[in-house]
């Protein structure tokens, strides 16, 4: 890959911080030792399978779990009975609300099934084909109902309801009839009416995205064991260990402390894995049998049954002045929620505007459920939708305007003040950069060829912070533990080592980071939001300077003087100056080899609730060519450069950038869910459904722009998920320049090229 | 000490304080915050504990009570985001 960086503060100035160590899970996983969900086996362990719902929206009038109970090799079978019931409230930790009452209801269905996969019950057997037998003989009477897929479609006054009783939350007045529409949201600032008066040109226009799967590599996977003490143990592949013991002890009515989570090595989460699925099951599953229990999905369970990212349908409206600068935008963002309440609206609407200074803005959001899995979140959830609308408009200004599409975006960047729909005033940079450096980039001035076109796209996202904890442990030898409670997704065992190496001083071989279990280390949060840099490595920098204080007070007992007369530089514990004495400096791994005699283990720990992470700010563009005989679309080039405050270990971070582009790249041009007339998924599989492999891209450039965020000990901000927002409207606008034609509903695949075309 | 200039969405002040959005008060941290709120309106500190994250003088937080409040600062509450 071609990747540059551009440093913006300073020459750097780090030993350890901004190189690029072997990474250390990387001879675990190309050896194949590297355990994951499905590969741990237990003494006695036993195995699930769930049975799913056939149909996409029915009532289950009765199940009959007898037969199933008399096979022989059968251990347990369970239903939505065996679950507590649930308060209807929306609580929870962080900045996510969640309603349990729902969460239960998609975990297995109670009154209804409402999407094909929807889980019905649950066997374990002393073989997965015993446990596929004993699901063929649960008996369900369903009274199959109407179903209703498409968003535009569920939000009709006569669509089929999924939730007799759901009344729209945020209509005033409130409605008196139910429908499928959960929630409506609304923002504004300023006169957006005048604002679009006042304008010289003003573009409107319509977009549907499609719901895309995360597509990660490992489907889910988990062992669950659970004592007769009432204590239990969970295996679990997941972006947070801690958020699984959350869910599953409130799914199954139980006591944090009764649960033990370890965390497995994860393939893959996306945002997908931050919610649960099977963990309450095996555990139930295991707590009826008395056995361990694994239980696993198949890709097409993940494909039926696992939560997509939302699809939406969306109307943008933009009005500009002459020179360029935008005075109005107005939006209507409905997205597909899934079976259940809780899409990335909110987030969509929040971030859709979020790059610019306009001064009037408003963005409508529609909450709505329909006969699909449950949307769960998938990088950056949200904005990705709203942008390919949102800077699709605005190339169709700077079109009309005569403008180049970074200029228009770098006449309107927002800057530290500027005023955002969700209210607060921009704190931090890093847009302006983004595009700065594409104007100075040289592939934005190579010339294309015929049916070749170029188009530029930018995105925003919140990132995130949080808590976070961190143990440190200095070993007799001076090696370093650093363990942490947050999975590794993206290189966070690399980064955590790298920021531990730094703080001491030491060589970053001395540490090994490690991923500790929930009863090893304090509270973490998930691994989402990009906020693993952020906020856990804000407690690892602070467990290791506390580390610090305790090598110099036992350096100060070696030596026989006070603890203000010594410091800490660069690995060794020094004489604070000349006053204090003569003393040739001790190195880490001399104090650790006196830890008994000078007080015992030097261990410690931190817990933070981390805030003031910087938003993250990408400004990318691609070259295309399009086939005018099939529609295909190649990309050639893609260009992204993103604000990531510091590059803790680059190479990861140009790899989370890459990603993000490749998922960008499948979300515009092949992605989709493709629905039957019975409302069943036709592709719920990786032949079908098509995500780009390394044969459809070019060469990636990652430009990493460095705005360091001053509330990290390193200037870390979140990598992860803005590089996901604006990959779908640089291709369209791409698609767009190279033809004329502008494509509007994803994804972009032949038959929709091939079509407008020949419009 | 210049007060602290607190600021809740619409769609908040509708539902919790008969839809005034800004108020001015005197705090060093976020538990004066929220304290000085729950006296003016009594269970309102529950609501923006429960309910929305935090952004002082443009910086998101987790809505708590050690967060240090700058003299003069804007402290605007969010909605938290619904995740299902």
């Amino acid at each position: 890959m071609n990747d540059t960086a551009i440093v913006t503060d300073s020459v750097k100035r780090f030993k350890w911080v901004g190189t690029r160590p072997i990474r250390p899970d990387g001879i675990p996983k190309v050896t194949g030792r590297a355990q994951y969900g499905a590969d741990l086996k237990l003494p006695g362990m036993i195995y699930g399978k769930v049975l799913r719902s056939p149909h996409a929206h029915a009532r289950i009038l009765s199940i009959d779990t007898s037969a199933a109970e008399k096979l022989p090799g059968v251990k347990a079978v369970m239903t939505a009975a065996d679950l507590p019931q649930q308060k209807f409230d929306y609580i929870g930790p962080e900045r996510v609300a969640v309603n349990f009452w729902h969460v239960t209801r998609n975990i297995m269905a109670r009154e209804k099934a409402l999407y094909e996969g929807h889980a019905i019950a649950a066997v374990a057997a002393i073989s997965n084909s015993i446990a596929e037998q004993a699901c063929a003989l649960i008996k369900v009477e369903y009274e199959v109902l109407p179903h209703v897929i498409d968003v535009d479609e569920a939000m009709a006054p006569d669509a089929p309801l999924l939730f007799e009783d759901m009344i729209t939350r945020g209509v005033e007045p409130v409605p008196t009839k139910p429908s499928n529409i959960s929630k409506r949201l609304a923002f504004a600032m300023g006169d957006v009416d005048a604002g679009f008066a006042a304008s010289d040109l003003v573009i409107e226009h319509a977009f549907k995205t499609a719901a895309v799967h995360q597509a990660y590599i490992e489907p889910h996977a988990c062992v669950a064991k659970f004592e007769a003490d009432g204590q239990c143990e969970i295996w679990s592949s997941s972006q947070g260990h801690f958020q699984m013991r959350a869910l599953t002890a409130q799914i199954m009515g139980k006591a944090l402390g009764d649960l033990r989570v370890i965390p497995a090595e994860i393939g893959g989460g996306f945002g997908g894995k931050t919610v649960t699925y099977l963990e309450p099951l095996a555990a139930t599953l295991s707590k009826k049998s008395g056995l361990p229990v694994r239980l696993t999905m198949s890709r097409e369970e993940v494909f039926r049954a696992s939560g997509p990212t939302s699809g939406s349908s969306m109307w943008v409206k933009v009005g500009v002045k002459n020179d360029g600068t935008i005075v109005a935008v107005d939006g209507i963002f409905k997205f597909q929620a899934g079976a259940f309440p809780g899409s990335p609206v909110m987030n969509g609407c929040l971030c859709a505007y979020a790059p610019y200074d306009i001064p009037n803005q408003r963005a409508v959001g529609w909450d709505v459920v329909s006969n699909r899995p449950k949307a769960a979140a998938y990088r950056a959830p949200g904005s990705p939708i709203s942008a390919f609308a949102v800077e699709s408009v605005l190339d169709m200004c700077a079109k009309k305007l005569g403008i180049d599409p970074l200029a228009l975006r770098l006449k309107n960047a927002c800057r530290i003040g500027t005023p955002t729909l969700a209210g607060p005033k921009h704190a931090h940079a890093g847009y302006i950069e983004t595009l700065e450096a594409l104007q100075k980039h040289p592939a934005y001035a190579v010339k294309l060829g015929p049916n070749q076109g170029r188009g530029v796209a930018s995105g925003y996202w919140f990132n995130g912070g949080g808590e976070s904890s961190a143990t440190l442990q200095i070993n007799a030898d001076g090696t370093i533990l650093i363990a942490t409670g947050s999975p590794d997704i993206g290189g966070s065992r690399a980064s955590m080592a790298i920021m531990t190496a730094e703080t001491l001083g030491v060589d970053y071989n001395q540490v090994r980071a490690i991923v500790a279990d929930t009863a090893s280390v304090g509270y973490t949060h998930v691994t989402g939001g990009s906020r693993v840099t952020f906020a856990t490595g804000t407690a690892v920098v602070n467990a290791t300077k506390t580390a610090i204080k305790i090598l110099c007070e036992r350096a100060a007992m070696i030596w026989g003087v006070d603890p203000e007369g010594v410091i800490w530089d660069d690995g060794y514990a020094k004489p604070a100056g000349s006053n204090v004495g003569d003393f040739k400096p001790l190195s880490l791994k001399e104090i650790a080899g006196k830890a008994a005699a000078t007080g015992g283990p030097i261990t410690t720990s931190a817990g933070v609730n981390a805030g003031g992470q910087a938003p993250g700010f990408a400004t990318q563009f691609c070259d295309v060519e399009v086939d005018p005989e099939t529609g295909k679309v190649t990309i050639l080039r893609f260009v992204a450069a993103q604000d990531v405050g510091r590059a803790i270990h680059p190479s990861y971070v140009e790899g989370q950038i890459h990603g993000g582009i490749v998922q960008g790249i499948g979300w515009a041009l092949s992605e989709e869910y493709i629905y039957n007339a019975k409302g069943l998924l036709d592709n719920a599989g990786f032949l079908d459904y098509r995500c780009p492999v390394s044969s459809d891209l070019p060469m990636l450039d990652a430009v990493l722009v460095e705005v360091p965020n001053p509330t990290h000990p390193y200037g870390a901000k979140g990598v992860g998920e803005v590089c996901i927002c604006p990959p779908m409207a640089a291709i369209a606008n791409a698609i767009e320049n190279a033809t004329g034609k502008r494509l509007v509903d994803l994804p972009m695949s032949p038959p929709k090229v091939l079509a407008a075309l020949s419009a | 000490m210049e007060p602290a200039r607190v600021v809740f969405t619409s769609g908040f002040a509708a539902r919790y304080t008969k839809g005034v959005r800004e108020f001015a008060v005197q705090a060093k941290t976020m538990r004066d915050v929220i304290g000085a709120m729950d006296a003016m309106f009594p269970g309102l500190g529950f609501h923006l504990e429960e309910e929305t994250t935090l952004a002082i003088n443009g910086e998101y937080h987790e809505t708590g009570l050690f967060q240090p409040v700058p003299p003069g600062a804007e402290v605007f509450f969010i909605p938290r985001i619904e995740g299902g």
